[in-house]
């Protein structure tokens, strides 16, 4: 700090005339946007109940492996002894099967069960992330370059928008597995991984858009303000300008639109499952179980109830939790 | 105005020629090999492939295929099979060679069970729904309202199929409460036709009630708050008419607009009801047509459920800009 009279240097420590602002930990002033929602999110109960429903069936997800083990089953063993001879369990929740065994195959609910939360976290958490990425960029090279990248991007958003997306995931279905050499050529786990792989792509496929019209929006009005010509003013890389300095703006948008895609894609990849178009045998999904249950439901209701509850109580406490997070990060709601 | 128009219709017609393009292009130009997908893998003799090969002139370039393909959409096209030759009138949406018929055909017999079922939903829609969200504007604030609005929320939180399926096991097979869903043509018994819809209207209906009751209450507050309406009241209308004549009507444009595409959607989207509730519409056909492996058809439907939403964007663009101006200059 040498560079000048003392006296042009004189606070500049303090007040730095950076974007950034002053982080002292004793200020409340120096709370950054994201910082004032989590505060805001912390304060509302509903959202914290949402929150621990959430973490409850991540933990499940995660520890599938330790939790079937701990009760002795496993997802795939068929046992026919313990159904009769028109495929009607004999057995009821025992210390071995605490929820009981599927119909017809023997097989152990609650493996399955808690195995099946992790296609439904997996494929809506994959594709919210990669909906995300390619709307965020497409968004922001969109509204910063304009001219004709923001006319084809534009184009391309309208276009995607404007498809009918289950048709279109129901179509994806038999052409993906047509390029892998056929359904019948394919081995069970093969045809089961691609159905992963083309859910996983079409949910990501259709949900891009929306939010990069909504970040095209935005960046529109920023990259007219002081601090963007500024940093272009100085010669900062358009790739700086973009990733540093128009982002950490979009903080509001990006996680409202991420919190709308997470039960919207779990909702879809059951659906799709329920409708034999997503996840087949031997992955176990709770929408694929609710499917075939529906033949059992009279004579063996909790087979269906487990994944329909499971399905019902994640989608709404992910569904809840959105909402309040929308509420936290929207300052024009409610408050 | 016109240049309005005109800049959407391009815009419109320029997303259909895409569809159309990539749609041809993911069944017949990817490395997939259609002649073996509609043959059936398990029983498909050569002779039969060979045929189905040429039958669809597959072993012709692919943009004179593409060319066939839409020349046959305006003029209707021929198709050999098994010696026969099978006249598909335009517009002709290929052939499907597992039911031995033009799929434009399959999909006529289709529509109007999908049509039926999204006519019905989108009376209960606009009624109830819209009713509903009016009220709860009109006591805005109240404990009724925050009631009202929370159970929608967590209603339309519930996902859609899980609602309607538990619905169906429950309350139309093992407690009959409600008739089983099923179709019977308008023209052969409009009663029976009208008791078959009854279970899926009521649920597609009462379900996507919520979401319009949210919509309409939120621009029922936003219009209720207007200047005009304050002097409405002052000049001593009756706080019905202020309410549901001078509030609801610029207060539906909002709804309109999405009610607009939300009917174009549920034409494509109705899958999930239909199949819950047996309906031989549009998405079950195309939910045996995969089973089946039956290309074409899957094709057709993208592509004619496609040309249908981007219609209705179009109307719903063209509606909007003559209602409020200010769209037009965007």
């Amino acid at each position: 700090m040498s560079i000048g009279s003392p006296d042009s240097t004189v606070g500049v420590e303090d007040h730095p005339a950076s974007a950034e602002p002053v982080r002292d930990a004793g200020m409340a002033h120096g709370k950054s946007p994201t910082r004032i929602a989590m505060d805001r999110l912390r304060k509302d109960r509903v959202a914290m109940i949402c929150a621990f429903v959430v973490l409850f069936f991540i933990l499940i997800a995660i520890f599938a492996p330790l939790l079937a083990k701990l009760e002795g089953g496993d997802i795939s063993s068929f046992k026919p002894d313990l159904v009769d001879e028109y495929g009607f369990p004999t057995i009821g929740i025992t210390s071995d099967h605490w929820f009981g065994v599927e119909p017809k195959t023997g097989r152990d609910n609650f493996a399955r069960w808690v195995y099946g939360a992790r296609p439904s976290l997996v494929v809506a958490f994959v594709a919210t992330l990669f909906g995300t990425i390619v709307g965020v960029v497409m968004g922001l090279l969109a509204g910063f370059l304009g001219g004709w990248v923001d006319r084809v991007i534009s184009w391309i958003i309208d276009f995607v928008l404007s498809l009918p997306y289950l048709l279109f995931a129901i179509a994806m279905v038999p052409i993906v597995e047509n390029l892998r050499g056929g359904s019948f050529n394919l081995t069970p786990d093969e045809q089961a991984s691609t159905r992963f792989f083309v859910l996983i792509f079409v949910l990501s496929f259709f949900g891009w858009a929306g939010l990069a019209r909504i970040i095209r929006g935005e960046v529109l009005s920023l990259r007219e303000r002081e601090f963007v010509l500024a940093a272009k003013a100085i010669g900062v890389p358009t790739s700086q300008v973009l990733f540093k300095e128009l982002l950490p703006n979009l903080v509001a948008p990006i996680v409202i639109s991420a919190s709308l895609a997470l039960p919207a894609y779990v909702t879809a990849e059951a659906g799709l499952s329920f409708l034999g178009v997503g996840l087949i045998e031997p992955i176990p999904s709770w929408g694929q179980t609710i499917a075939s249950a529906t033949n059992w439901f009279k004579a063996d209701p909790l087979y269906l109830w487990l994944p329909v509850l499971g399905i019902t109580a994640l989608v709404l406490a992910l569904a809840l939790l959105g909402d309040a997070v929308r509420d936290a990060f929207d300052p024009k709601t409610r408050r | 105005m016109l240049y309005f128009v005109a800049r959407r219709l391009v815009s419109a017609l320029s997303v259909v020629l895409v569809t159309l393009i990539a749609t041809f292009a993911l069944f017949f130009v990817a490395p997939t090999d259609p002649a073996a997908a509609i043959c059936g893998e398990r029983n498909c003799t050569q002779e039969r492939y060979n045929e189905i090969k040429e039958n669809l002139h597959l072993d012709r370039p692919k943009v004179q295929q593409f060319a066939e393909y839409t020349a046959g959409i305006f003029a209707g096209r021929t198709f050999e099979t098994a010696g026969v030759v099978q006249k598909c009138d335009a517009p002709c949406l290929g052939f499907s060679f597992k039911n031995d018929r033009p799929v434009t055909d399959m999909l006529k017999e289709r529509l109007p069970v999908t049509v039926s079922l999204v006519a019905g939903y989108a009376v209960l829609v606009l009624t109830i729904g819209v009713f509903v969200g009016s009220m709860a504007a009109k006591r805005r604030g109240t404990t009724g309202d925050r009631i009202l609005m929370g159970s929608t929320l967590i209603v339309s939180s519930v996902p859609y199929y899980i609602v309607a399926l538990m619905i169906s096991l429950y309350l139309t097979i093992l407690y009959p409460i409600l008739p089983r869903g099923g179709y019977t043509p308008l023209s052969d018994n409009p009663g029976k036709w009208f008791v078959g819809f009854l279970t899926p209207w009521l649920v597609i209906g009462i379900y996507n009630c919520t979401q319009y009751a949210r919509y309409s209450r939120g621009s029922m507050v936003e219009a209720l708050s207007e200047d005009y309406i304050r002097t409405a009241r002052a000049k001593g209308l009756s706080d019905r008419k202020v309410t549901y004549k001078h509030a609801l009507r610029s207060g539906l444009i909002p709804v309109i607009t999405i009610f607009g595409l939300d009917i174009a959607g549920s034409l494509a989207g109705a899958i999930f009801t239909e199949r819950i509730f047996d309906l031989p519409g549009l998405g079950n056909l195309v939910l045996d047509s995969l089973q089946s492996y039956d290309l074409p058809v899957i094709m057709g439907t993208v592509l004619i459920a496609s040309v249908i939403l981007v219609a209705m964007n179009f109307l719903v663009d063209v509606a909007y800009s003559l209602i409020d101006p200010r769209v037009r200059l965007s």
